[in-house]
């Protein structure tokens, strides 16, 4: 599937800029971006619930612009399930079949099969409204796929469900789509679900893509400033300063990174790359905000005048607020960015 | 001070009659018109309450010259007819409103829903010359054109209000599945908006059913209705209660087995256009 140019706007507001993609044939790519980024528009587009603005959508070599959604080959699984609560378990997931006027003698054998697939073979005669919201999404997805289409949208389908339940769909959703083996493009705002669902994430911001990689590049290796501060959790510590000499000057401490010159530079670094130490041994000291036990781990905030800076320590770690501690920074692990155009600067 | 079970036995007691005062208020003129009907002419006039009843005034209405069976078929096919175009049609205009973005469209559904607020004996002259020089007065087809006037802009209305509750996404679902527009609303909005259609037209079933001003104006004969008939209940010895009596549960009875019937539709779609 390919976007070129792809633009979204309702008079002065527009909600998608420009976006050029390429996905390859069974790739799950991942939309990525906080409300309002334009990603779920995006995903319209593809669909053909929205009209663009300018640009192409090509499906294959077919060009879809003018194509009705039904035309498309797409299948589309909603972020409210999009069921159809008249209907049973069975009729939904016949619909497609039955609206595309596949052959009657098939219905029952495809949909039973599929089914199957997601664990619903005894509650095809229910309605919707007797199920639980993991069954509700399974039978959006058992829908989708009965029908084996060109391309899988999904559109936040596990925002609607408690978060053990999400972890095992996300699970069940990726064996799923390796199994079938069909293209898919999927919309979320939670990054741990792109970062465990995607062979590459498309991050956006006001409706352009900030970087488009692989979960581990968007990771180790962000673009600007958004990817940086969007990924993570919890996000990475920015802290503003200069940089001079090769080296990033904070009110509070400095580092050497041996990059050019930069008046307003602004410094990243996650919270697993920090270390706590005793205030004498430290790069900076500051006084303890606030901490966190997670069970894996220990957040701590520290408070640096007018910053704060959070690290990740071992899940023994005991402070108290308002205690003095101090903070080790690795220049290798820091992360540089120009303040002003919010591009990352390289060595 | 009185104590706790005491209040609330006294507020109870309070609830129940008023809740009976008003049953009373809205059964007494019902049972009015039952007793009536079953009373003979000189029972009415004396205020009976227990009467020897008889079914004559029933046969009185149906023969000559009330002739009550005509207008009875006249008021069922009237209606009726409203309602089988109205309802389709309202259906489908309530839903281009509701999911398609049409220039003016807000100036439009303001115009449709002002008709309704044109006092109706303003109207009724021009329709009686329009459908005089159309060569249709006295017709059943004049009352079904001048109900559909009435009714369409309050359907309309009425059935935009439950298509604005199916969610987008349902019919989204099905565009996506490989319906079209029409089979999107045949499959999916329809039997979801069913009982706020049925509301709908149950609604529109009375107002035509019960239509009186147009109906005395253009009709003098073939296309009398019941409400009109019952104007013709008066002899020489003054108005003949007994028989509009039994004439007005000839009107009602039709609506009450219909209120019956689909009863269940009706509450369901009532409170579902309450709770959003």
């Amino acid at each position: 599937m390919k976007l070129e140019n792809i633009s979204k706007s309702w008079g002065n507001v527009t909600a998608v800029k420009n976006i050029s993609l390429t996905i390859q044939d069974q790739e799950f790519l991942v939309l990525l971006g906080p409300s309002g980024c334009g990603k779920t528009t995006t995903m319209r587009m593809i669909a053909g619930l929205e009209e663009p603005s300018k640009g192409n959508i090509f499906i294959g070599e077919k060009r879809v612009n003018d194509e009705l959604p039904k035309d498309r080959d797409v299948a589309m699984v909603f972020q409210n399930y999009g069921l159809y609560p008249h209907m049973s378990v069975y009729e939904n997931i016949r619909y497609p079949l039955k609206v595309r006027k596949v052959p009657k003698s098939l219905h029952e054998n495809l949909v039973r099969k599929t089914a199957q697939k997601v664990e619903l073979e005894d509650m095809l005669n229910r309605r919707p409204r007797e199920l639980s919201g993991g069954q509700r999404q399974r039978v959006a997805l058992a829908r989708a796929i009965v029908r084996a289409p060109t391309v899988f949208l999904m559109d936040e389908p596990l925002s609607n469900l408690d978060a053990k339940l999400r972890v095992n769909m996300r699970a069940e959703l990726k064996h799923l789509q390796h199994e079938l083996k069909i293209t898919t493009i999927y919309v979320t705002h939670d990054q741990i679900e792109a970062m465990t669902l995607a062979d590459r994430v498309a991050v956006m911001d006001h409706g352009i893509i900030s970087q488009l990689d692989s979960p581990e590049k968007i990771y180790n290796d962000p673009a600007n400033l958004f990817v940086a501060g969007f990924i993570g959790s919890p996000s990475m510590n920015l802290v503003k300063g200069e940089l001079k000499e090769g080296i990033f000057k904070h009110s509070n401490f400095s580092v050497k990174v041996g990059l050019k010159e930069c008046s307003e530079a602004t410094l990243g670094v996650r919270p697993e790359d920090l270390e706590l130490t005793n205030p004498e041994n430290a790069v900076c000291s500051g006084r303890v905000y606030s901490f966190e036990l997670t069970g894996e781990s220990t957040l701590v905030t520290i408070q640096f005048e007018e910053d704060r800076l959070t690290v990740r320590g071992h899940n023994k770690y005991r402070v108290k607020i308002d205690e003095i501690v101090g903070v080790n920074i690795f220049p290798e692990k820091c992360y540089i960015f120009e303040t002003e155009t919010q591009q990352r600067l390289r060595r | 001070m009185l104590s706790r079970p005491a209040r609330k036995q006294i507020n109870d007691f309070l609830q129940f009659f008023l809740i009976l005062s008003a049953a009373v208020f809205i059964m007494i003129p019902i049972y009015w018109i039952i007793s009536g009907a079953f009373k003979q002419q000189v029972d009415i006039f004396q205020l009976k309450l227990l009467f020897t009843p008889t079914l004559e005034n029933f046969k009185i209405i149906f023969k000559s010259p009330y002739n009550l069976l005509d207008k009875l078929y006249n008021s069922t096919v009237v209606a009726f007819s409203t309602v089988v175009v109205a309802i389709p049609l309202a259906t489908i205009a309530a839903y281009s409103f509701s999911r398609f973005r049409l220039t003016g469209e807000r100036i439009m559904f303001v115009m449709i829903l002002s008709t309704q607020f044109v006092p109706a004996v303003v109207i009724v002259l021009p329709f009686f010359i329009l459908f005089r020089d159309l060569g249709i007065l006295d017709t059943k087809l004049s009352l079904v054109l001048v109900n559909l006037s009435l009714i369409m802009p309050f359907a309309i209305w009425m059935i935009k209000g439950f298509i604005d509750g199916i969610p987008l996404d349902t019919e989204e679902a099905a565009l996506v599945d490989g319906s079209n527009r029409i089979q999107v609303i045949k499959n999916v909005v329809l039997p979801m908006a069913l009982p706020g259609v049925i509301t709908a037209a149950i609604f529109c079933f009375i107002l035509a059913w019960n239509e009186f001003l147009f109906a005395v104006i253009i009709t003098t004969n073939k296309a009398v209705t019941m409400p009109v008939g019952l104007s013709m209940f008066h002899a020489e010895e003054g108005v003949l209660w007994h028989l509009i009596s039994a004439a007005g549960i000839m009107i009602m009875l039709p609506m009450f087995v219909l209120a019956t019937l689909i009863q269940k539709h009706f509450v369901q779609g009532m409170t579902m256009g309450a709770v959003r």
